[in-house]
Formats: C-alpha cells, sequence, structure tokens
C-alpha cells in the first residue's frame, strides 16, 4: 500500500518534513520556473534584454545624480563600477521577492484545482529570477572592467554568494506571498516597500558611508546589506569579502527564510479557500 | 477490500462567503486589524470568537474501497465538490479527519490554469509535470494526450489562439492522462461538445477497469449510473444515504420529484428493480449512431396490474423527449403480475448522434388515469461512435447547436452558372 494521508485540523507540519515534501517536489519546481522563463521571454519583445535593461538604466541614473552630483565616492572604486556591482545582486533580490510574491495569486487557478506544497510557485519564482541574475552578471563580467572594476578571481565567489540571497528573497516573498492571499493590500504596498528596501541598502552608496556606531545596527535590520557589501568587495573592487557584514548578512538571510517558511506552513492550509 | 478514502465525521466550514452581516464577505486588512482585540478576549475566555461562516459539510462519514468507483449525488450547494477538494488535499477539513492511501488526482477543469501564451505543446509538458507526471511519463503519453484532445493541427499554436472549448479540451486531456491511485472527477464532463464528454466516460470507466478508485460528482445521473457502482447522496452538507448506485439514485430522484410536485403522488405499484442496454448486433457492442439497441428491465410489482401502459422514452436532458416507445400507439395495454417480471425492447435504428441519454420508463393506466410508476430514469444510453460517413469528425456531434438527431444529408447550393456541392 502506498503512503497514507492523515488530513486534519491543526495538523501541523515539521519544518523539516516540509524541506523533505518541498524536495520531493523539485521537478514541479522546475517546471513552473521553465514556465515562468518561457512565459516571460515569448511576451517580451526585448527578451534576454530587460534582464539587463533595470541594472543599466538604475546605473546610468545613479551616476549621474548620485555619483556627480552628490558626489558620493564609490569606496575606493570608479562610482559606476561600484554600483552596477551592487545593482546586479540587488535586481535579484527585487525581482525575486516581486515574482515570488505574486505567485500564489497568479497561479490561484491551479493552487484552486491541484495539490503542491503552496511554496512551490514561489520557489519556482526565485529559480526564474536567478536566471535573469545570471545574465546580470555576465553583463558586469564584461562590462564591469571598463567602467573600473578590478578583474579578479574573487568574480568566481559571486555564484556562492548568490545563495543567501535567493534564500533571503524566498523568505520575504513567501510571507508577503501568503499575506497576498489573504489581503490584496500587500500586493500594493510591496513595490513601495521594495523601493525603501533600495535606500536602506548600500547600492547607490557604499557601506563604507555609514558611521561605525550605526553600521552593526544597520547590517542586522538589513540582511541584504552584508551580501550586496561582500558583491561589491569582490566584483567591483577584486579583493576578499569583509568577513563580519557578510557573515551578518548570511545569519540574518537564514533567520529570515526559516521564520518565514514556518509562518507560510502555518498559513498555507487554508490558502486554497481563501484565495 | 481495504478503504483507500475514509472520512470521518469531516465538517468543512469556510471562513468566510454568505454571512449573516457580521462579517465581511471578503478578507480586509481593516476589518482583520479592527476584530483581533474582539478575538483576543473571546480567546482570553477560552472561547473561539463565534463560528462564522459557511458551513459545507456537516459530521459527513463513509469510506471508498480500493478501485471501487464512487458517486457524489445532490443538489448544488450540497457539499459534493467539498468533499472532493478535501480528498483532494486542496482544503482542509475544519474537524474531523480524512485518511487518503495513494497518490490523487483530480481531474477538474484545469483548462482555464494553461498558459495562454504557450503553445499546446509546451503546456503538455510544463502542466502535466506540475499536475504530477514525470517526464517520462509525458514522453510515453503525449501523442494520446494530443488525439484524446483532438488538437493535433493546433499542438504548436500558442493557447490564446484556441477557442475556450479547445482550451478546456486541452487541460482535461493533460489531466485525463495522470496516472494516480485515486482519481478525483468533478463535473469535468461539462466541458466539450458531446463526443468529448463521451471520450471522457469512457475515458472514466477504462480507468475504472484498470483497478483505478474514481470518485465522481455529476448532475448527469445516466453517467452516474453507467459509470458507478456506489453512490453518496448529500444534502445541506450531510450524508442521506450511503449505497448502490441504483438504490441512491432512485431514492434520490423519488425526492427531488416529490420536492418539485411535477407528478401526482399516488405511489408507485410498480417498481424497476434493474435495468440494462445492449446493442442488437453482437459484432459492435460499442453503440453508434444508427445502432439498433434491447433495453430490458427487471420490474417489480406489488399487486396484480391488468391495464397497464408502458411508455419507454428518450431524452437528451433537455426538457421533453427526443423518443417515446409507447403502447399507446398500438392501442394496447399490458398484464403486469405480482412480483417479478421482466420488460424486453427492442428498437430499430436510433438516428442519435454520440452523447449521453436517459431512459425514461413510466406505466399508467389509461381508464383510471392513474401512474403504476411515476416517469422516472431507469437507464442511460450512450453513444460513443458517430454516423458511419462522418467517423472521427470531431464536429459532427450533438452539440446544442447540432441537435442530437442524425437524417443523412446532401447540401447543395445552386447559381445560374454552375452547380456545386458543399
Amino acid at each position: 500500500m502506498q503512503t497514507e494521508f492523515v488530513i486534519e485540523r491543526g495538523g501541523r507540519v515539521g519544518l523539516f518534513a516540509a524541506f523533505r515534501e518541498l524536495w520531493s517536489y523539485r521537478e514541479i519546481t522546475l517546471a513552473f520556473a521553465e514556465r515562468n522563463i518561457r512565459v516571460k521571454y515569448k511576451q517580451a519583445v526585448l527578451g534576454i534584454a530587460w534582464a539587463v535593461i533595470q541594472p543599466v538604466v538604475f546605473m546610468i541614473i545613479f551616476t549621474l545624480t548620485i555619483g556627480q552630483l552628490a558626489g558620493v565616492s564609490g569606496g575606493g572604486v570608479d562610482y559606476a563600477a561600484f554600483t552596477l556591482s551592487a545593482l546586479v545582486p540587488w535586481t535579484f533580490l527585487s525581482t525575486g521577492v516581486s515574482f515570488g510574491a505574486n505567485a500564489l495569486i497568479s497561479d490561484g487557478a491551479l493552487i484552486r484545482k491541484v495539490y503542491f506544497p503552496r511554496e512551490v510557485p514561489v520557489v519556482g519564482s526565485i529559480l526564474s529570477s536567478a536566471v535573469d541574475f545570471v545574465i546580470a552578471l555576465v553583463l558586469f563580467f564584461v562590462v564591469g572592467p571598463f567602467l573600473g572594476a578590478h578583474v579578479s578571481t574573487w568574480w568566481l565567489l559571486s555564484p556562492l554568494l548568490a545563495i543567501p540571497l535567493a534564500l533571503l528573497a524566498t523568505g520575504v516573498s513567501i510571507v508577503f506571498g501568503a499575506l497576498n492571499v489573504y489581503y490584496r493590500d500587500f500586493r500594493y504596498a510591496l513595490p513601495f516597500l521594495l523601493q525603501l528596501w533600495l535606500f536602506a541598502s548600500p547600492v547607490a552608496y557604499p557601506l563604507s558611508v555609514v558611521s561605525d556606531s550605526w553600521r552593526w545596527l544597520y547590517l542586522v535590520l538589513n540582511p541584504a546589506a552584508g551580501i550586496i557589501d561582500a558583491f561589491t568587495r569582490t566584483l567591483a573592487l577584486g579583493e576578499a569579502p569583509d568577513l563580519p557584514p557578510l557573515a551578518i548578512g548570511v545569519a540574518g538571510s537564514l533567520v529570515v527564510s526559516l521564520v518565514g517558511y514556518r509562518a507560510f506552513k502555518a498559513l498555507e492550509p487554508n490558502f486554497a479557500d481563501v484565495i | 477490500m481495504a478503504h483507500v478514502v475514509r472520512l470521518e465525521g469531516v465538517t468543512k466550514r469556510y471562513p468566510r462567503g454568505f454571512s449573516d452581516g457580521t462579517e465581511p464577505a471578503y478578507a480586509s486588512l481593516r476589518h482583520d486589524l479592527t476584530s483581533i482585540g474582539r478575538r483576543l478576549s473571546a480567546r482570553a475566555r477560552g472561547r473561539t470568537a463565534g463560528e462564522t461562516g459557511t458551513l459545507a459539510l456537516q459530521d459527513v462519514t463513509f469510506d471508498v474501497d480500493e478501485g471501487e468507483s464512487f458517486a457524489l449525488v445532490g443538489p448544488n450547494g450540497a457539499g459534493k465538490s467539498t468533499a472532493l477538494k478535501l480528498i483532494a488535499r486542496i482544503s482542509p477539513p475544519t474537524a474531523g479527519r480524512v485518511t487518503i492511501r495513494g497518490r490523487v488526482a483530480a481531474l477538474m477543469e484545469v483548462g482555464s490554469a494553461v498558459n495562454t501564451e504557450l503553445t499546446g505543446r509546451e503546456n503538455i509538458w510544463l502542466y502535466g509535470q506540475i499536475l504530477g507526471m514525470s517526464k517520462r511519463d509525458i514522453r510515453r503519453r503525449f501523442d494520446d494526450i494530443v488525439e484524446f484532445s483532438d488538437l493535433a493541427r493546433a499542438v504548436d499554436t500558442p493557447v490564446k489562439f484556441f477557442s475556450s472549448g479547445m482550451q478546456l479540451r486541452l487541460g482535461f486531456s493533460i489531466a485525463a492522462h495522470l496516472d494516480p491511485d485515486i482519481f478525483v472527477v468533478d463535473e469535468a464532463l461539462a466541458v466539450g461538445d458531446a463526443s468529448f464528454q463521451v471520450k471522457c466516460i469512457e475515458r472514466m470507466t477504462h480507468l475504472v477497469r484498470e483497478g483505478h478508485t474514481l470518485l465522481f460528482v455529476s448532475h448527469s445521473l445516466p453517467v452516474v449510473r453507467e459509470v458507478c457502482r456506489r453512490a453518496l447522496w448529500l444534502d445541506h452538507g450531510r450524508v442521506v444515504e450511503v449505497g448502490y448506485v441504483d438504490d441512491v439514485l432512485d431514492h434520490y430522484l423519488e425526492q427531488v420529484r416529490l420536492g418539485s410536485e411535477m407528478y401526482p403522488t399516488a405511489g408507485d405499484a410498480i417498481h424497476v428493480h434493474r435495468s440494462k442496454v445492449q446493442s442488437l448486433d453482437e459484432s459492435k457492442p460499442a453503440l453508434a449512431t444508427g445502432s439498433s439497441v434491447e433495453v430490458e428491465i427487471l420490474l417489480r410489482s406489488d399487486e396484480d396490474v391488468d391495464d397497464a401502459v408502458i411508455d419507454l422514452s428518450l431524452s437528451d436532458g433537455r426538457a421533453g423527449n427526443l423518443v417515446t416507445m409507447s403502447m399507446l400507439s398500438e392501442r394496447t395495454s399490458v398484464k403486469v403480475p405480482k412480483g417479478s417480471s421482466t420488460l424486453r425492447c427492442e428498437t430499430g435504428p436510433l438516428p442519435l448522434l454520440p452523447g449521453q441519454y436517459e431512459i425514461w420508463l413510466s406505466v399508467h393506466s389509461e381508464q383510471r388515469a392513474m401512474y403504476y410508476l411515476q416517469p422516472r430514469v431507469v437507464g442511460a444510453l450512450v453513444i460513443t461512435d458517430g454516423p458511419e460517413e462522418r467517423r472521427g469528425d470531431a464536429y459532427f456531434s450533438a452539440t446544442r447547436g447540432f441537435g442530437p438527431v442524425h437524417v443523412p444529408f446532401r447540401l447543395k447550393v445552386q447559381s445560374k452558372h454552375s452547380q456545386r456541392d458543399v
């Protein structure tokens, strides 16, 4: 006889069991990711270019305004190279969060009809955003040196640095995704909150600008900060990442993703009834 | 045999829905924030804040055995679809326990879930996986899925150029080729035209024969009778009856009829025990347009009836009968002795297009102007194959626009100069 499922109210799933179930749905998660990518590039005339347009346009704007007019430094490297190296991971985080948080709503028709762990479409969205990240990263490898970035073997670290970033994106979008199901208010609040988050992260200014006395609080409150700082150090400056901020960022991302996942699993059973 | 689905004292309350005015029908953050205080104080006093919402199922208990075909019947809003959702793990019970052994797949209407930007082929691959097929399964069944959906020519076209019917067929064809242990089918037959519906019924009977367990919700009682062995009758979320499909449907129909008071309720003296429909051509057991059939009905009478006029009718579910085979047309009546008897009716070739038809039976007395058996559905006639000259033509079936009756024809347009067949 096959697996037996007993479904009862309040039958809580432990985190470990949830991870195991998610793992058994990995092919389905990849199918969601593949569908997202296919749909995205089918609908968009510019196709793959969209993955690079956003960071490049922001780089130009930030360089002209904050770099030139406000005279903010790049923390030891040309401002344009600095901000592009920060925009590449930031764009991954922000597109991942905004796609992921809306995944449950856009796949509502499936959720009302088929069972799968409800985080599957969210994780699928993050994975499809990761493809854009890889394209943007390749862009940096090509364009960065011309902007003044220092070519170095530390560049090889960036795929590894993307892992805590993906966890953070998953943790945030999973919570917003769940809230979105219950209250559509969050759908409208999210773009605004993402803008605030951008200015609360060392993307338009280097981490060194933040005064020493505030820096630790800044890093703890925003786990993205330490990770983005590690990206700018390895990609733009071509040096080793500053370990304490990175460690805080990685730890913060783990906490956010685990707590978010736990909360999501508690809210999950009723999604189909309210979506 | 072991049960594969078991519901024990299952109650389902939807958090929102038809409200009594104290709760909004839709979630709003403002309302929930303002009511947190009220809820917390209620919880502090050891109670949950008033149970509101819609009660869809109340204390429902039943088992479904392995390999069984099981129907859920009842009026709209009885809780049938809710029960299926609980079994498919889409929605959790409010109280009680649902136990499921094996993999469940829902053959619900998934046409609205396919992506319209992608082609039919891409949708089969991606949604096949999302619905639970492995890549190997899809590779193996891809051609079957395309053939089943009748979309061979459109498979590389983006779905947004499909008609809504084609889109539904695509979604259903993907779902119909899953390979779970337990199939859950909810009104899926409402999709597509009649020939597609017939295909779906065949697919379901095939799955049951292969040993899959089937749970089926439909308002089409002839199909329920055709496909299922046992049935559950739900009303207002409560179980009215569980048992063999014929018994449950008879009682259900009786109640529906009593409720609507369409006929005088004299109390039937004659009861239908069992009915069977078969092709008169033994070499072709599947019914096609133009097949002659034999309807055999086992009757049981409470008394000796000596002036019985028997009417046997066919209906396609719309008001009125399509065909009535009545003893009145021969101005005869028969004797039905107390006890069991068998009624046999052989028809001539039936000019009916593929579809499902209800067989209605009534027995009445001309002199006494009363029914011995009030008109009721006693069986289903399922015609699966089209007329010989049009076989395999998907459009040539009993869709609403076409009407169910087939008459051979030639259509011509004549102008002054030329003469052309259409």
